[in-house]
């Protein structure tokens, strides 16, 4: 597990194309809601429009240091998350830094952007940006007790916190997932993936539809563009992550791909069939229903 | 030498020439009257010296007659003892009276005389006759001098005394006349030899008569409502010669009288002291008169006097005893003194309601001998009745004694209630009405407080055979000489403290050894770097330096400490010291006074704990005994654990710290935080690293308390979200961290004590650095409320880095040190199978993120508000301690090996299995691994990147001004309303419903509400008027003798 320079640019690579992947899956999924919907919908590549443009826009104001970097901790926590996570099993060029840590690393530093995403929006000075942060926080609090309890119960099922290792004890056929040697703790994983997603009904923290609020109002152009990165790149590092640790992984890109589409039409689906919470009726959901599955999925775990 | 009949011829002689001498002037008499008090003093003073050195005994008889027809005295040891202190009293209480002698008729002197001579009698004599005589003449003088203010008051309450006093001498004459049927005799000694209890009941009835004439005298509970008004009413120089000196006599009396006690009564004795101990300290707590209440406390000492003598009797002590010296004498010099001059202070302040006492802050020498005589009668080192309880208790629990210590210690908390509420309102009480202060009144309290400190001093270095307290002389005498430099500067006192500090941490470090060395990192050079935030008060700072120096002392002596008198001692000179620094803070009197309870009552449980381990270990004081405990581990584990979490402030025993953290001084918040609360970890690590497992029945106490940790974990950090007051969320947030250290701890594995200590160690880095950081900011801004704060970051950037690197490493996000804390979390739980307690863990943690948020949000960030515009940054005495700290964080996070090999290297020795491994900078353990540096370079790295793109990309920003947001067309103007900081987190309680609310507050709550509620009802007994008083004796007798009888 030694590093070698030449890591970095591994790394850069799996970044491109996770970034890609990203960006593409954005797009279809926003076509495919429409289509639900009965609309047209945007073309498939218009998140890429969408990002060059924020990207080239030159109207640019700042409210102070942090809120400048804000977007700069943001997508370093969308980055790391992903360059903490070994990608694909056996690979030496996907692997990333997941030499540096374990899954608890990669668990805490989701964190890590959210942390100074609110910062940042808070020295924006704008209530919202405030209020969307008050939600978002608490609403993650809640939303990370299966989070919490699933990595426990998966670490517990194989005796590893290490990623490569969980995934190295799924391989060999589909029986050996995680999804079929403990059913129980999949589904509570996937329970808390919906919660990771922001989407519906968990996304009163962003609130796509409505105007402006959330942590993003006060940002635009370039630093928008910087979040709109991360945004493609941060969705997909946490379902990679539980593609690893409930799916088997995968050992090659393409087999990777499609558990990533798989993964990701949950979130959409449900978030298409349930109406959006108000956050203090999502902390509640947490802690009424997420909290008592866990415990019995971690009883289960552990006495049978 | 001269014959101690002296005392009594110059004392008569004295008395009967007064009248002469007056017709030649006042002065004159008054010179004759002193200079016979005088040598009275100094005759038992010569005795005393003599008798120490090992003079023979002397026993006397008047005329060459054998009694009863003559006094019969004896001069031994405890007489001369007795005699001098009562005569000292003597003098002392007769300069206080001065202006009352001069401007009374001379029968004022003259009854003093007489009331002394007489309570030398009661103390020398050996026989029943003179004593009974002896009684009377100081119960007829008592109740003159009680009468002299000839109000209605004090007239009523000299009746009252002149009828229960009576009442006592019946019987005691009865008790007399049937003991001298039975033996012949009136000699104490010869009656006890000649004395046949088998011979029938009416033995014992006459005995029970005696001792019941005696007890009545002592004021037993409830026969004592005449006692209390007398306290209440008399003058208080007199009051004084009453509360020290005639209990003082009558409490020999009782000495010599248990001579004749078989065990029934004996018990009787011990049990009537424990119970009016108990109930005297009980019924003070609703008291508000301050006479009334140094009654109160007075009659429960007296109590807790005669029933650790009986106790040791008991026990088969015999009266001369060396540990009976010890304890009784120990006990009663510290009443003695404590309550003449408590009494004294009252005739100095002259004001009825103890919360009007402030006044005394208008002298520092009065007001420390107000607190010095508070303390001791708390019984807090370093004055007599601490040593004197300390040994009462371990010599009880010798003999299993314990539900007699268990009443004996319930009493001394309650009278500490009392007791620490009172030097509460006299140090915060403002405005104070300053009190003009006499000579002749200052001179006697400050005689009684030099003595009081001296015999602490002196029974400190006998105790234990001296042994054990040695090393913490220097340290203390260093706090004595800062009190007498108090007058100095601050800046002086704050180097003078930081060099000797050092000087003393450089000795010290060298003698500790394993988990001793991490505790001495942060009690010592911890507090050297928290003392450099000194800098920035001004003036003199009167009282700080002394107290705060003393807590560390105490500190340092728990590193050292090596028997359980010795961590005990440490222990209370620490919360001592801290106590006082804690009440320093503006709005803290309540909060003070919480601690000291919740510490005292830890404490107590503590002791009794030690008392327990000194009954099964073979009597031995040493810790490491600790380890090789034959029987009752449990109940020792539990006691000792209850007391240090007390400390720890785990949930249920916390409700004390958020008002003392909170309210405490800039200054003063990261020493109590960061390093004081870690003295109760150091008490955990200690216990626990001695008795590795433990049950009761099949409750495993390790699993328990780490569901403890797991729920103090949660509810700390929860309330910590719900705070308004940017101090008491970081005091709030300090629950929740200590749960973590003890969650760890009580995982009882190599993982879970690293994980212990990583959070230990992390706590006191960040948590010193943001309570600095946001005490700067108070200091700046002149609030704690956090949403009258916002967008200080312009204003205070090194403050505002500060608070982000304190956060981010309380939160537990990589790349800081917090996360390796996290990171051994899951590992140690995993590796223990605590997966749910370990769930509860880290969800907690994560309710940390909240209130981490709003604390840098709501104070640095958002809108600043017009009237914080100019705000400064910090003053550099803030900032400096906080960038060292920042430093040492970041050398933590990068190479966290260097911390945690060595320590994981000492845990070895206590769990050699399951630790990490190392590789390179990487730890394995056998779930995952993970690596500090490679996590700093990366995330570094990545960071880098991508502000080196947004800067090539966005080079152009413009700042603009504060206002200019986009909202809704419209274009706000009051930070107030755009600011939003109040409430933050309601959506949070409104979800958690009923989580939210505070059960363990309102639990104290009612506890405090029906204890003084009890007291309440109780006290009603004492209705003031005498026939009542004479039933309750009546009833007092008869209920008791069938009691003895009976039993």
């Amino acid at each position: 597990m030694d590093f070698k320079p030449i890591q970095i640019l591994y790394a850069l690579w799996s970044f491109s194309i996770i970034l890609n992947i990203g960006l593409v899956l954005q797009g279809i999924v926003r076509k495919i809601g429409a289509r639900v919907g009965r609309r047209y919908g945007i073309r498939f590549y218009q998140p890429y429009i969408d990002i060059v443009k924020n990207y080239s826009l030159r109207s640019s104001i700042t409210h102070g240091v942090m809120f400048y970097l804000g977007p700069v901790f943001r997508l370093t926590g969308g980055m790391g998350v992903y360059f903490f996570t070994p990608i694909i099993y056996g690979s030496v060029y996907f692997g990333n830094f997941s030499f540096a840590g374990d899954i608890v690393l990669v668990l805490y530093f989701i964190f890590f952007g959210s942390l100074g995403m609110a910062l940042g929006a808070g020295e924006g000075g704008h209530p919202y940006s405030a209020i969307g942060v008050g939600r978002g926080l608490a609403q993650v609090t809640a939303a990370e007790i299966p989070l919490v309890m699933a990595i426990i119960g998966v670490a517990m099922h194989y005796e590893s916190l290490s990623v490569t290792e969980i995934v190295a004890a799924q391989q060999g056929g589909i029986m050996n997932w995680t999804l079929m040697t403990n059913p129980l703790i999949t589904i509570l994983g996937l329970i808390a993936f919906l919660g990771a997603m922001m989407r519906s009904p968990f996304d009163v923290v962003l609130a796509p539809q409505e105007i402006p609020i959330g942590p993003p109002t006060e940002y635009h152009s370039s630093f928008l563009g910087v979040m709109q990165t991360n945004r493609s790149v941060f969705p997909m590092a946490k379902t990679v992550l539980f593609v690893n640790i409930f799916f088997g992984g995968a050992t090659n890109w393409a087999a990777m791909i499609l558990k990533i589409f798989l993964l990701y039409m949950w979130p959409v689906v449900v978030g298409v069939v349930f109406p959006r919470f108000r956050v203090d009726q999502s902390i509640r959901w947490w802690y009424k229903y997420a909290l008592p599955l866990g415990v019995v999925a971690i009883l289960v775990t552990q006495y049978f | 030498m001269v014959n101690p009949i002296y005392i009594f011829i110059i004392a008569l002689g004295v008395g009967f020439l007064l009248s002469l001498f007056e017709k030649a002037g006042k002065i004159l008499t008054m010179t004759v009257f002193y200079s016979a008090l005088a040598i009275m003093t100094f005759i038992s003073g010569q005795w005393l010296i003599a008798l120490i050195r090992g003079t023979e005994i002397m026993t006397l008889t008047t005329a060459g007659f054998p009694p009863p027809f003559s006094i019969n005295l004896r001069m031994g040891l405890e007489e001369a003892f007795f005699t001098f202190f009562i005569n000292s009293l003597g003098i002392l209480a007769g300069i206080f009276l001065a202006p009352k002698f001069r401007s009374e008729k001379v029968y004022g002197m003259v009854l003093y005389l007489m009331m002394f001579m007489g309570m030398n009698g009661l103390v020398m004599t050996r026989d029943m006759f003179n004593l009974f005589v002896f009684m009377e003449i100081t119960s007829v003088a008592t109740v003159s001098l009680i009468a002299i203010d000839r109000n209605l008051k004090s007239v009523s309450a000299g009746f009252k005394y002149v009828i229960a006093s009576g009442l006592a001498s019946t019987f005691f004459l009865l008790g007399t006349i049937f003991l001298y049927r039975f033996t012949g005799l009136l000699n104490i000694e010869m009656m006890a030899e000649a004395l046949n209890y088998a011979s029938g009941q009416a033995v014992f009835l006459s005995v029970f008569i005696l001792l019941i004439s005696i007890i009545i005298e002592l004021k037993p509970f409830p026969a004592n409502g005449w006692a209390l008004d007398v306290y209440e009413a008399a003058d208080c120089g007199v009051v004084s010669v009453i509360a020290a000196g005639v209990s003082a006599a009558m409490l020999y009396v009782f000495i010599k009288i248990s001579a004749l006690l078989n065990q029934n009564l004996m018990i009787t004795a011990a049990g009537i002291g424990t119970v009016t101990f108990l109930f005297s300290n009980l019924l003070a707590l609703k008291q508000d008169n301050a006479r009334r209440l140094l009654g109160y406390s007075s009659i429960g000492q007296i109590g807790l006097i005669y029933s650790a003598f009986s106790f040791f009797r008991l026990a088969g002590f015999t009266p001369g005893d060396q540990t009976v010296l010890l304890v009784v004498g120990g006990l009663f010099v510290n009443h003695f003194f404590a309550k003449a001059g408590l009494f004294w202070l009252a005739g100095i302040v002259k004001k009825d309601k103890s919360d009007e006492w402030a006044g005394l802050r208008s002298s520092p020498l009065l007001l420390f001998a107000f607190a010095v005589f508070i303390l001791a009668l708390a019984g807090l080192p370093p004055f007599p009745g601490f040593f004197a309880k300390w040994q009462l208790v371990m010599v009880l629990s010798a003999k299993g004694m314990f539900p007699a210590i268990g009443f004996i210690l319930l009493g001394s908390f309650l009278e500490a209630i009392y007791l620490f509420r009172w030097l509460g309102k006299v140090l915060k009480t403002d405005p104070f009405e300053p009190i003009k202060i006499k000579p002749w009144e200052a001179f006697p309290v400050a005689v009684y407080l030099l003595a009081i400190i001296l015999t602490g001093g002196f029974l400190s270095g006998i105790i234990n055979q001296g042994s054990s307290l040695s090393v913490l002389y220097l340290p203390v005498l260093f706090v004595i000489v800062l009190f007498m430099l108090d007058f100095l500067p601050v800046l002086v006192k704050n180097s003078l403290v930081i060099v000797v500090f050092s000087y003393y941490t450089f000795r010290i470090m060298p003698q500790l050894s394993g988990y001793r060395i991490m505790f001495g990192i942060i009690f010592l050079l911890g507090g050297i770097l928290l003392f450099i935030p000194g800098y920035i008060k001004k003036g003199r700072r009167l009282g700080f330096y002394p107290l705060a120096v003393m807590m560390y002392v105490g500190l340092a002596g728990l590193l050292l400490s090596e028997n359980t008198l010795q961590f005990f001692t440490s222990w209370e000179l620490m919360t001592l010291g801290s106590y006082f620094l804690i009440i320093r803070g503006k709005k803290s009197e309540p909060h003070a006074l919480s601690y000291m309870l919740f510490s005292m009552g830890g404490a107590f449980v503590m002791l009794l704990g030690f008392g327990v381990l000194y009954h099964v270990n073979g009597h031995l004081l040493e810790l490491a005994t600790l380890a090789r405990i034959p029987d009752m581990t449990g109940i020792i584990y539990s006691l000792l654990t209850l007391g240090f979490l007390t400390k720890m402030a785990s949930i249920g025993l916390h409700i004390w710290l958020p008002g003392a953290h909170g309210e405490a001084e800039t200054d003063v918040s990261p020493m109590v935080s960061a390093i004081l609360l870690k003295a109760g970890m150091f008490g955990m690590v200690v216990l626990m690293s001695a008795i590795p497992a433990v049950k009761i029945g099949f409750i495993d106490i390790p699993y328990v308390l780490g569901w403890l940790g797991a729920i103090t974990i949660f509810l700390g950090n929860l309330l910590a979200i719900y705070q308004e007051d940017a101090k008491r969320l970081l005091a709030y947030s300090s629950v929740g961290n200590l749960g973590y250290v003890l969650f760890g701890l009580a995982l009882m594995s190599h993982l879970g004590w690293l994980t212990s200590i990583t959070y230990a160690l992390n706590h006191f880095l960040f948590k010193a650095m943001l309570f600095l950081a946001i005490g700067g900011v108070v200091y700046r801004v002149g609030t704690k409320n956090m949403y009258e704060m916002g967008g200080l970051i312009k204003n205070m950037p090194i403050s505002f880095i500060s608070v982000l690197i304190g956060i981010i490493a309380l939160s537990g996000v990589p790349p800081l040190s917090g996360f390796a804390g996290k990171w051994l979390t899951y590992n140690a739980i995993l590796q223990k199978g605590w997966y749910l307690q370990g769930a509860v863990v880290i969800i907690g943690g994560l309710i940390a993120f909240l209130y981490c948020f709003r604390l840098i949000y709501a104070v640095f960030l958002g809108q600043i508000k017009d009237r914080n515009r100019q705000v400064k940054e910090a003053p550099l005495a803030l900032l400096i301690p906080q960038v060292i700290l920042m430093i040492a964080i970041m050398v933590f996070s990068v190479l966290p090996g260097a911390v945690l090999r060595p320590v994981g290297k000492f845990l070895e020795n206590i769990f050699p299995a399951g630790g990490l491994n190392w590789q390179a900078g990487t730890a394995f353990t056998e779930y995952g691994y993970w690596n500090g540096y490679w996590i700093m370079m990366v995330t570094g790295g990545m960071f880098m990147m991508v502000l080196i793109w947004l800067l090539f990309i966005d080079r152009k920003a413009q700042k603009v001004k504060q206002f200019n947001i986009v909202y809704a067309a419209e274009r706000p103007f009051r930070p107030e309303t755009t600011h939003v900081g109040y409430n933050f987190f309601a959506h949070y309680r409104k979800a958690l419903g009923s989580l939210s609310r505070p059960y363990v507050t309102k639990f104290w709550d009612t506890l405090t509400d029906i204890t003084h509620s009890s007291a309440d009802f109780i006290r009603k007994l004492y209705n003031g008027n005498g026939q009542t008083y004479i039933f309750h004796i009546l009833l007092f007798v008869v209920v008791v003798y069938f009691i003895s009888f009976g039993g």
